[in-house]
């Protein structure tokens, strides 16, 4: 499916699970994300984590509200569900899509200025450099005998001062490799819209509109 | 073919002397211009105006065969012009060989259908139509440089600037780009302006050199030119202290069958290797060989085959906390060492947590008068010159006195005074607290009083060195 128009109906179903309490639309949106998850060969590993740490939330949030609250037990199972639909769509997006298709999609098909498309693409690329600048900036904290937290300010003064050298970098190697803010490119690759796109995009909308429609009170 | 041309170029860094004095010059179209200079003369600061990368001062105006960059259409810049970088990895925007090139291309507005045949082309040229599908991150840097080579040449640009293209990469790769670089200016009439310090290979290629100094160019006459390039020799290392370490010299660091790879590469194959007690080493060899990487797996920053020992007990096995005030890094970057903002906060924080008393207020003052740091108590660290931070990394780190302090570049970008100031300091400090100092270095002047052994990092093996004669 076209990444722009999975990413938009992934969102939309999502508000609409936020303001509808129908645990049935849940449930079912939870089994077609696991069948998505398991047709893309999810690796095993990432699938439980994907389950067990929703689950923690959840069950946390659903005991709490257990023990001091007046919710009714349909409120509590859709809260509980809600948890794994947000969890489960947005892997299905993640698992299904290359970064670099999405921001492909978004330049050609949402006609995002390639300037915002590519600072996403950036932004994805610079994770695992984020990673490696945090457990710089730990050591040399520890070095100097400061043991510097998650949750330290400092961390992120450190790495936010790294980052902005990044993105001038960055920058520099767009601007070198003949990129020019507003100019017009052509594509090497096209992503197409094709009407099937279209077809599955109004489907699985038509389709929870009627799950949540019939599932109301 | 085009011509380069530079008129009243006057550059100087907010709160710096002037870096490029009312710089005039022309480098001609087709030829091959091998620019250089002292580090930091403002070579690189010279590249990236030209190429666009800087905006220029209104008073100046490069021109490309009469033309400015601001006269082209946006698309047609990087035909013009094209930079390649001194640092390898910092030059790309997508994940892939291939996607990046297409990126190159989709910017020109090359049509879809005719960039897989230039790309072809273009790795071809540079011999690396293997690495197509490879991921960037993964290449070494050598492999990263031919890549931003192949891309100059799928985008076609007309003047190919080099900025140290070669700093990183080892002698082979070298000779191959700068093979295709004389092909280039010869075949394809580009014009090729290139910078380096290292002068040695080009007597073949260049027939006049450019110097630029205290911001001014001035081109070298022929024989002038030959006579710089034939008498070049790389700065020598003279260590006629150094001495083999015998079986009697303890170490308190030692690798096990210790080895390191990255991205597939071999850096160290797997050897034993002490690091001597109380003694100040030096590590020396090329760029790239992996030298701060073994740094960074002994302060437990990297994976490494094998087991790194401290003290006879496996780094691993020891507490975090623990291990990283026994065993410091001093960074190549000084401003990963710093936590605060201001000289003062930074001072303090290592007075706060330093394993000895003695750096006292009195000590630590003079340090700072000794480093010509005084008075800049309430200055933002990030607002120092990279000399300053350097010094004063220096000294948190020694205020800090780790039984083992690693030192990466310690002296990188210091002039010779300081330099001096800063091996003095380093001294006195050692041998009051008896502390084991491990030192890479490429500035090799003044060294020969204190360095203690010399380790060798080459052919993917660190061997102890002899004194040289």
């Amino acid at each position: 499916m076209n990444p722009t128009l999975k990413l938009a109906v992934i969102v939309l179903i999502a508000l609409e699970v936020s303001f509808t309490q129908v645990w049935a639309v849940n449930v079912a949106l939870i089994v077609i994300g696991l069948i998505i998850l398991l047709v893309a060969h999810i690796r095993l590993r990432t699938l439980l984590w994907l389950t067990v740490v929703p689950l923690f939330f959840a069950s946390a949030l659903v005991w709490s509200l257990m023990l001091r609250g007046n919710a009714t037990s349909h409120f509590l199972i859709v809260l509980f569900t809600r948890m794994f639909v947000y969890v489960y769509l947005g892997a299905t997006f993640t698992q299904t899509t290359a970064p670099l298709e999405l921001t492909r999609s978004l330049e050609q098909n949402a006609k995002l200025p390639s300037k915002f498309a590519y600072g996403f693409l950036a932004a994805f690329n610079l994770f695992p450099k984020i990673r490696a600048e945090v457990a710089t900036v730990r050591a040399a904290a520890l070095m100097r005998g400061q043991v510097l937290h998650v949750w330290s300010p400092q961390l992120y003064f450190k790495v936010i001062l790294t980052a902005m050298t990044w993105s001038e970098q960055l920058a520099d190697a767009m601007t070198s490799h003949g990129y020019v803010e507003g100019a017009p490119r052509t594509y090497a690759l096209t992503i197409p819209l094709k009407p099937r796109d279209w077809v599955y995009f109004t489907g699985s909308l038509v389709l929870v509109q009627v799950g949540l429609f019939l599932g109301l009170p | 073919m085009a011509t380069v041309t530079i008129q009243n170029l006057t550059y100087a860094p907010t709160h710096q002397a002037p870096v490029l004095r009312d710089l005039t010059a022309t480098f001609s179209g087709g030829r091959f211009s091998l620019l250089t200079g002292p580090s930091g003369s403002g070579k690189t600061t010279l590249l990236r105006f030209i190429a666009g990368l800087t905006p220029l001062p209104t008073t100046a105006q490069i021109t490309f065969d009469g033309q400015t960059l601001a006269d082209q259409q946006p698309t047609q810049r990087s035909r013009t012009v094209a930079l390649l970088f001194q640092e390898p990895s910092t030059q790309f925007t997508m994940n892939t060989v291939a996607n990046e090139l297409r990126f190159a291309l989709e910017n020109q507005q090359v049509a879809p259908a005719d960039m897989a045949a230039k790309i072809t082309a273009a790795l071809d040229f540079v011999g690396i139509a293997n690495l197509r599908d490879r991921s960037l991150m993964q290449l070494s840097g050598g492999e990263q440089q031919k890549v931003a080579l192949a891309i100059i040449v799928a985008m076609d640009s007309d003047v190919i600037l080099l900025d140290e293209p070669f700093a990183s990469i080892d002698p082979a790769t070298r000779q191959t780009l700068l093979t295709r670089l004389v092909q280039l200016c010869h075949d394809r009439n580009k014009t090729i302006i290139l910078a380096d310090h290292d002068l040695s290979g080009y007597a073949k290629w260049v027939d006049h050199l450019t110097v630029l100094h205290n911001g001014q160019l001035t081109t070298l006459s022929a024989t002038a030119t030959q006579e710089r390039l034939s008498a070049f020799t790389p700065e020598r290392l003279q260590l006629t202290h150094v001495q083999l370490p015998d079986a009697t010299t303890k170490s308190c660091l030692q690798g096990h069958q210790f080895g390191l790879t990255r991205n597939d590469r071999v850096l160290i194959r797997p050897q034993d290797l002490p690091l001597l007690t109380h003694k100040l080493t030096l590590i020396t060899g090329p760029n790239g060989s992996g030298k701060s990487t073994f740094f960074r797996a002994l302060v437990r920053l990297g994976t490494y085959q094998g087991t790194l020992t401290y003290q006879g007990k496996d780094i691993h096995r020891l507490r975090r906390r623990a291990y990283a005030r026994h065993v410091s890094l001093m960074f190549q970057a000084a401003t990963a060492q710093f936590l605060n903002v201001t000289v003062a906060e930074e001072l303090a924080l290592s007075q706060k947590y330093g394993n000895t008393t003695y750096f006292t207020p009195d000590r630590i003052q003079a340090a700072l008068d000794q480093l010509n740091l005084t008075g800049r108590d309430q200055q933002i660290i990030y607002s120092l010159s990279s000399g300053q931070q350097k010094k004063l990394q220096l000294l948190c780190m020694l205020i800090m006195a780790p039984d083992v302090l690693l030192l990466d570049e310690p002296l990188k970008g210091l002039d010779l005074q300081s330099v001096q100031a800063a091996l003095e300091l380093l001294t006195t400090t050692q041998r009051a607290l008896h502390l084991t100092l491990v030192m890479i270095s490429h500035q090799l002047g003044g060294l020969n009083d204190y360095v203690d052994y010399h380790l060798a990092l080459t052919h993917q093996q660190f061997v102890y060195q002899e004194a040289t004669s």
